[in-house]
């Protein structure tokens, strides 16, 4: 494969362009999606037209249960929300319609639509403007869960999720759109469900998602050759690559679990549980989790920092199960 | 458009096996050999039947909570739907969707919907994918005066209109001189105008309001509105003004005296028998194939399986792939 570094943002354009090529079925609508200042749909539009690539009103309710049927009705939408926090005003449309009408409907019907999304903190845009939720929307069955966290991943899972005949919801920390690396010009999958071992290690498992890779990583490589660090990131948290991290815990017998999303009943909570189901035997110290707690976030750049997960922390938390 | 004998009888016979079909639901409720109670549309059944008049398999239409009328004019086969009713594995759904989330694509019936409103945006969706592929085919979204008021809906009347989707809305006023919501009488009022396809121009879009008891009525504005979604011109929105007739069936398909007034069979075929159409002989014999009918669905659902306890996981995602 002919590789070249892009961005993140770049690598999600690519992923649209190759795939709208040769499927006519698939629309992109959104929120702003014609214009030129979004990375991901850039060009799209006079690629491949205006009826295939419109923007939405400013109503996610509507945009969003519009690209629910034309799923059912046999297109292949990626329908963009600006912030996940706007999802909040569209729920039923996600978690009644999109989320259950291939189970309801007893499979008469399937829903391959894939809602885009924008995530994230440390940008300081307030509390309704920072949030990630995938362990809300994990919370709820009959969604695929997606964040990537390489240009790499997000080009291949992107076109795995446009593949899917099930709903899938994408989650883009906003950070990420910047960030390069390298990335195979032609198409690709990376299959949903399949975990990425992005550091090996032997002394502790640190699972990881989203922008919080990166952290993980960062802290991995400040503790070598001191602790092994391995870090793992799921890549999709529904479907969830459970073996990937039961075999690294029976492996290091550590685990520490960063996330930016909120701590309580969140992603972080049910990697915890999971390993203390199917691990319990294996760990050595208690699990140690770095999330965001349950606070809105604020504007304060300094306040913000102070809730989220970072390098520090987790290297804090390392120290912590290492003992 | 003029109705030939043929077409008059056969509007006739699509309300009489709504009302037919929901009788026997009525009475299977009370018997408890259902495994829910669930609202029915006695008293609307001019409405499914003089707007699906207009539509093929390939429309589709978004029911809603009281979606027995909508599923049986568009086609839905009665014994998978009683089957699906009563919760069985041969149900349309396999006993998962029940009444309020009824899906049958074969007619495109694409969702009875368990949420006020909640069907209205993604059949704009269903319009959106016909407008793509541009084969002239239209979609016709439900809801009541209640789910009118829904942010969903009043958002997807407007995205309807701006992207002029083949889509006529269908609004069963089902409060037509007094407010009532759930069948009640309300202290405050839930629409703030008379009518709600005075809302129609704020949206864009061409709106009136009718008699949804006078399935002619019905026929006219609905073949209007769909002509003009099915050649380009964009959605409207069409209000229909009903009686929910529920108080006096037990069972039978007659009305009472004070339902007879907005019983929309009663008045067609006093209408049909002045006109000599619908002698009481066709009469019987419509009723009479139509109850034999149902009868079939019942036996059918009744000696149906129950889904294995395994299909519970099944179909939380697509089976397969591409």
């Amino acid at each position: 494969m002919k590789m070249r570094e892009i961005t993140f943002g770049e690598a999600l354009n690519e992923a649209h362009m190759l795939e709208m090529e040769h499927d006519p079925s698939i629309i992109v609508f959104g929120e702003n999606v014609s214009s030129s200042w979004r990375a991901a749909t850039k060009g799209l539009k006079e690629r491949f037209g205006r009826e295939r690539v419109r923007d939405a009103p400013i109503t996610e309710t509507a945009f969003i249960g519009a690209g629910v049927g034309a799923a059912i009705a046999g297109m292949r939408p990626i329908v963009e929300l600006m912030l996940v926090d706007f999802g909040l005003v569209a729920m039923d449309q996600i978690l009644n319609q999109m989320a259950k009408s291939i189970y309801i409907s007893g499979g008469a019907v399937r829903v391959p639509m894939t809602l885009r999304v924008l995530t994230g903190a440390g940008t300081s845009s307030g509390a309704t403007h920072s949030e990630s939720l995938h362990g809300l929307f994990a919370h709820m069955p009959g969604i695929k869960v997606v964040v990537p966290s390489t240009p790499f991943d997000a080009k291949g899972l992107l076109i795995s999720c446009i593949r899917d005949d099930s709903p899938k919801i994408f989650m883009e920390h906003r950070l990420l759109y910047p960030f390069k690396g390298h990335v195979p010009e032609e198409s690709y999958t990376v299959p949903l469900g399949v975990a990425n071992l992005v550091r090996e290690g032997a002394d502790v498992t640190v699972v990881a998602t989203g922008l919080m890779v990166h952290e993980a990583v960062k802290a991995a490589d400040e503790l070598k050759p001191d602790v092994g660090v391995e870090v793992i990131d799921p890549r999709t948290l529904v479907p969830l690559d459970e073996e990937a991290i039961l075999d690294s815990i029976r492996k290091t017998g550590r685990l520490v679990v960063v996330d930016e999303d909120y701590r309580f009943c969140g992603f972080s909570a049910e990697v915890a549980a999971i390993v203390a189901e199917k691990a319990l035997g294996s760990l050595e110290a208690p699990v140690e989790r770095v999330a965001t707690p349950n606070v809105p976030l604020p504007y304060n750049p300094s306040l913000e920092r102070h809730l989220l997960p970072s390098k520090e922390k987790v290297i804090v938390a390392i120290g912590r199960v290492m003992g | 458009m003029s109705l030939g004998e043929a077409d008059l009888l056969g509007l006739y016979r699509v309300m009489i096996r709504i009302r037919v079909f929901e009788n026997a639901v009525r009475r299977l409720m009370r018997e408890g050999r259902m495994p829910a109670r669930f609202g029915l549309y006695t008293g609307q059944e001019a409405v499914a039947a003089g707007v699906s008049a207009h539509l093929g398999p390939g429309d589709q239409i978004g029911s809603t909570h009281r979606p027995l009328g909508h599923l049986i004019a568009k086609g839905c086969d009665l014994n998978r739907l009683m089957a699906e009713l009563c919760g069985k594995a041969t149900g349309f759904n396999g006993g998962k969707a029940g009444p309020y989330h009824l899906f049958d694509p074969s007619v495109g019936v694409l969702g009875a919907n368990g949420v006020v409103g909640g069907s209205v945006p993604m059949t704009a969706g269903y319009a959106l994918a016909d407008q793509l592929r541009a084969n002239g085919l239209v979609s016709v979204s439900y809801f009541g005066e209640g789910g009118s008021n829904q942010g969903g809906v009043q958002e997807t009347l407007n995205l309807a209109a701006c992207w002029k989707l083949p889509i006529v809305f269908v609004c069963e006023n089902s409060s037509p001189e007094v407010q009532r919501m759930l069948g009640h009488e309300i202290d405050y009022p839930q629409l703030s105008v008379d009518r709600v396809s005075l809302r129609a121009a704020n949206y864009g879009m061409p709106g009136s309001t009718h008699d949804g008891w006078d399935v002619l009525k019905v026929y006219g504005a609905a073949g209007r509105a769909i002509r003009r979604a099915r050649r380009g011109g964009g959605p409207t929105l069409l209000e229909f003004r009903v009686h929910q007739l529920e108080g006096n069936l037990e069972g039978r398909i007659e009305a009472n005296e004070k339902d007879r007034a907005w019983c929309p069979i009663e008045l067609f075929k006093a209408k049909l028998a002045k006109e000599d159409i619908l002698t009481s002989k066709i009469d019987e014999m419509i009723r009479e194939e139509e109850a034999a009918a149902v009868q079939r669905a019942i036996d059918y659902a009744m000696s149906s399986p129950e889904p294995e306890l395994d299909e519970v996981y099944t179909d939380v995602f697509a089976r397969g792939g591409r």
